[in-house]
């Protein structure tokens, strides 16, 4: 009896042990994953790889939304506000801020495990989020480094150096994946600094290829920025990457740069697999009001205007909603969705042009939007049974100043904003027109917009409130104060037969799902 | 055999709970190819090389500290005695490890070197295009230059002098009131919700070290005078005042609310500058007055203290504070500064000069 009482205890601490890697295969998320992603994960930033934030789930309704519910909030009891869009991997949530990695159990809201990077001088603006692929966490850090860690237990795998922070460089970027890729982008706008996409090899962190947006810093009439700090799209039908370049440097004064400034302010496509250019589309050419182009390049199939299209959409932060066609980049499409005085006319390319009475003076110009734009990094989402592409929209109005004593390095020139408010945008793609708009109160959200096939939109106002909306006709059906600014985009995901939301106020992410009746 | 396969399942099960729900806080400073060391110009006697092998990852190369979580060393001397530097050093604190193997003349060397003065530190990116020098001023100042580096230089620029979306804290009136922190460290610790300041959890030494740097650079902008960038007082009179005059009272429909002689009289004595034409364009933070009319048909007059699409809260003349579902109740808002929203489509660059220029002479 004895013998077997021990024996059975070495037996089953083997078979425990060594059934251990295959417990979780899950973690092992591949590229099949990725360009498939079931209804029970979140794997990328995007939730898959078009950045439309659409999911397919429809247990949460229009009629049933009303009954929406706390499932759990998680406290990351640190003052800074989650920026970042978590990603959901076998049960496992993996979020961010600054220095900061949270694995967390989807189901409890129980911590898994916390990983901190060690204190840095990065600029601590903000953090995206995490990059999964095959049992390993991607992680950008303040201090422009790329870290790797094991997905399990949050163990430091490698860290590479992306950029140089002694030269102004910070990262603050969820990485994509695509294919056997890791392409990060990089943020650094307080200095004259060429900036880059960059493939890294998920194995070791060796660098694959680089893209350079701008030439090289000191180069005679040239720009230099054009960060890229956000994640961009794949289409993998055509092996392309499309992704949103950053505002030339130095920042509000063009003497030095003069002309386009390509190509920052842009969008890029790029073959994933060799980081050569394939088109460019720029959003804002030569500017002058810190208007990065780097908001989601949502792609779409769909008809325009009577023809099968495969498109690309971005609201850009500089207040003009574009639709190109993703195969050449060819404009299709280039309306404001709001108030904007900064251009003298569209060009024949689609492109706004900005009007030299409108570049920051000594007395000051009055501009609109703000700097922080007419949106910003924060996700849109596209509707696909409406045609609705939803927009997080700061209508605002600015004064920009610039004289030889700014010089001509880093921002070079001050901006004020005077007024801005939130409002969400209901935009139909193939008119530009808005078909409603849903006030989302004074100073302007903060937060990203995600619908569901069952009509809903989920987003935050002004005020701290998570609101679902139906997505047809703007009004609110649900909602739920955070408590604090909210700052990121909401997922959606299915677990256990449940679906889940998550949205996040302050430093405190919350799930919400319908009441169990069952259990 | 079922049970034995029962057993199994359960013993893998709570393996796997406890493998998962092991909290694990990795630092990995040390994998970290740490770019400090680049600068790092070590000066090769036993006490900095007790110090780098020993402090330096957390505290910096140079004694700066990596704040918040490490407080620089540089000035300890002041704050502790030797015995007190030496039983730290020995017991640890907090985060701080104990290091008990330091002993006879290393630890001496050590504590000798920490009381030496700090090098001078070149920090490339943070200089880089200011016009300030490489030399600093004292500890605190250092100190809080980091801190600002990291939480603040992205919106109020690397220099306080002003940069994405935030001011220029070296002409601010509430910087220049400020004595060590006293105003500073409110607007810290609160944050500027309505202006999407955040609020920051920081220390009083923090905030003293930030106080210390935001005052270092008021004293370096001012000194910078002409060449100062920013906007200065001199720069908004490229308007005229005949011209505005005739705005206000005619196309700028500014007359309609406001009185030279009334509500306006002496305003260009009370502001100046920007902060003037600001307040010309959209004066922040005026009240708006609210009526509530109840289910009953009572009606409450107050100052709107909140308003989403669900709750109105407001004050009522007694200082009582009521709010209602907004379904609940009738409710007339009123807001007479969003007739400055509806003029910024209306206005030329130079309306804006020309107004700019009539305020100006209401003293």
């Amino acid at each position: 009896m004895k013998f077997s009482k021990i024996a059975f205890v070495v037996v089953a601490s083997a078979l425990v042990w060594s059934a251990f890697p295959s417990s979780l295969p899950a973690q092992n998320v591949d590229a099949a994953t990725l360009l498939n992603p079931p209804a029970d994960s979140w794997p990328s930033y995007h939730g898959d790889y078009t950045g439309k934030r659409h999911s397919k789930l429809t247990q949460i309704t229009l009629k049933n939304v009303n009954q929406l519910t706390l499932a759990w909030a998680f406290q990351t009891e640190r003052s800074p506000t989650i920026k970042s869009s978590p990603l959901l991997v076998d049960g496992v949530l993996y979020f961010t801020t600054p220095d900061n990695v949270w694995a967390v159990d989807a189901r409890s809201g129980q911590l898994i495990w916390h990983y901190t990077y060690p204190p840095n001088k990065g600029d601590h603006i903000g953090q995206r989020g995490v990059a999964i692929y095959k049992g390993w966490i991607y992680f950008a850090s303040p201090d422009a480094h790329l870290v790797c860690l094991n997905a399990k237990d949050g163990k430091v795998r490698w860290i590479v150096e992306v950029a140089d922070v002694n030269k102004g460089y910070w990262t603050t970027e969820a990485p994509q994946i695509v294919g056997n890729h890791v392409i990060v982008g990089v943020g650094g706008d307080m200095d004259n600094l060429q900036t880059f996409i960059r493939a890294v090899d998920p194995e070791t962190g060796k660098t694959q290829w680089q893209f350079d947006v701008t030439a090289p810093a000191g180069t005679p009439n040239t720009a230099t920025g054009g960060t890229t700090w956000m994640a961009g799209t794949y289409d993998p039908e055509l092996n392309l990457i499309y992704w949103g370049t950053g505002n030339p440097t130095p920042v509000l004064t063009g003497s030095t740069r003069p002309g386009d400034n390509l190509y920052t302010c842009s969008i890029v496509a790029l073959n994933p697999d060799t980081g050569k250019l394939v088109w460019a589309f720029q959003p804002s050419p030569h500017d002058t009001h810190d208007w990065d182009a780097i908001e989601i390049p949502v792609l779409v199939d769909g008809p325009f205007r009577g023809k099968q299209r495969k498109m690309l959409m971005q609201a850009s932060r500089n207040g003009y909603f574009f639709v190109l066609d993703r195969t050449n980049g060819k404009n299709l499409l280039t309306v404001p969705f709001g108030p904007v005085n900064w251009a003298s006319k569209v060009d024949e390319t689609g492109r706004p042009i900005p009007n030299p009475k409108k570049e920051p003076s000594p007395d000051g110009v009055l501009i609109a939007p703000d700097e922080g734009g007419l949106t910003n990094f924060r996700s849109p989402s596209f509707d696909p049974k409406t045609g609705l592409f939803l927009v997080d929209a700061h209508p605002s109005w600015s004064l920009y100043f610039a004289k030889p004593a700014d010089g001509t390095y880093g921002w070079a020139g001050a901006d004020y904003g005077l007024w801005g408010k939130g409002v969400l945008e209901a935009i139909d793609y193939q008119t530009g027109k808005i078909r409603w708009s849903h006030e989302l109160g004074p100073g302007g959200s903060g937060a990203g917009v995600l619908t569901t096939d069952s009509g809903l939109t989920f987003t935050g106002d002004a005020h701290g409130n998570f609101l679902a909306l139906d997505t047809a006709n703007g009004k609110t059906l649900w909602h739920a104060g955070a408590g604090a600014y909210i700052a990121s985009s909401p997922i959606t995901y299915k677990l256990d037969g449940d679906q889940y939301v998550v949205t996040s106020g302050g430093g405190v992410l919350f799930a919400w799902k319908l009441p169990s009746t069952s259990r | 055999m079922q049970r034995f396969r029962y057993a199994l399942l359960l013993a893998a099960g709570a393996g796997f709970f406890l493998f998962q729900a092991k909290p694990t806080s990795v630092y990995a400073a040390s994998s970290a190819p740490a770019a400090q060391a680049k600068d790092g110009a070590i000066v090769a006697n036993p006490g900095s090389i007790a110090y780098e092998n020993h402090c330096a990852i957390c505290h910096g190369v140079q004694r700066e500290g990596i704040l918040p979580a490490f407080p620089p060393l540089v000035g300890i001397q002041h704050q502790k005695t030797d015995q007190q530097i030496m039983d730290l050093i020995h017991t640890g604190k907090g985060r701080m490890p104990a290091f008990p193997k330091l002993q006879g003349p290393e630890l001496t060397a050590l504590v000798h070197f920490l009381e030496s003065p700090a090098l001078s530190v070149s920090d490339s990116a943070a200089d880089e295009g200011a016009h300030s020098s490489a030399v600093h001023a004292s500890p605190l100042v250092d100190a809080g230059k980091a801190l600002f580096q990291q939480n603040c230089a992205f919106c109020h620029g690397r220099d306080a002098m002003g940069g994405e979306t935030g001011p220029d804290l070296t002409r601010s009136k509430l910087v220049l009131a400020d004595v060590k922190g006293d105003k500073i460290s409110e607007v810290v610790r609160d944050g500027r919700p309505e202006k999407k300041m955040p609020a920051f959890n920081f220390s009083s030494q923090e905030v003293l070290g930030l106080a210390a740097y935001i005052h270092s650079q008021e004293a370096k902008a001012a000194s910078m005078k002409g060449g100062r960038r920013g906007v200065d007082v001199a720069d908004l009179q490229t308007g005229n005042a005949a011209l505005g005059k005739e705005y206000f009272n005619g196309a700028g429909t500014c007359a309609k609310c406001h009185s030279a002689t009334g509500d306006l009289a002496g305003i260009a004595n009370r502001y100046e500058g920007l902060q003037l034409e600001m307040r010309m364009l959209y004066p922040r933070g005026v009240k708006s007055q609210v009526v509530v009319t109840l289910p009953s048909g009572t009606k409450l007059a107050g100052t709107l203290v909140y308003q989403d699409e669900f709750v109105i809260g407001m004050r009522a003349k007694d200082g009582t504070f009521h709010s209602w579902k907004t379904r609940n109740v009738k409710f007339h808002v009123d807001s007479p500064v969003d007739a400055h929203v509806e003029l910024f489509p209306k206005y030329t660059d130079d309306d804006i000069h020309n107004l700019m220029a009539y305020i100006q002479t209401l003293r």
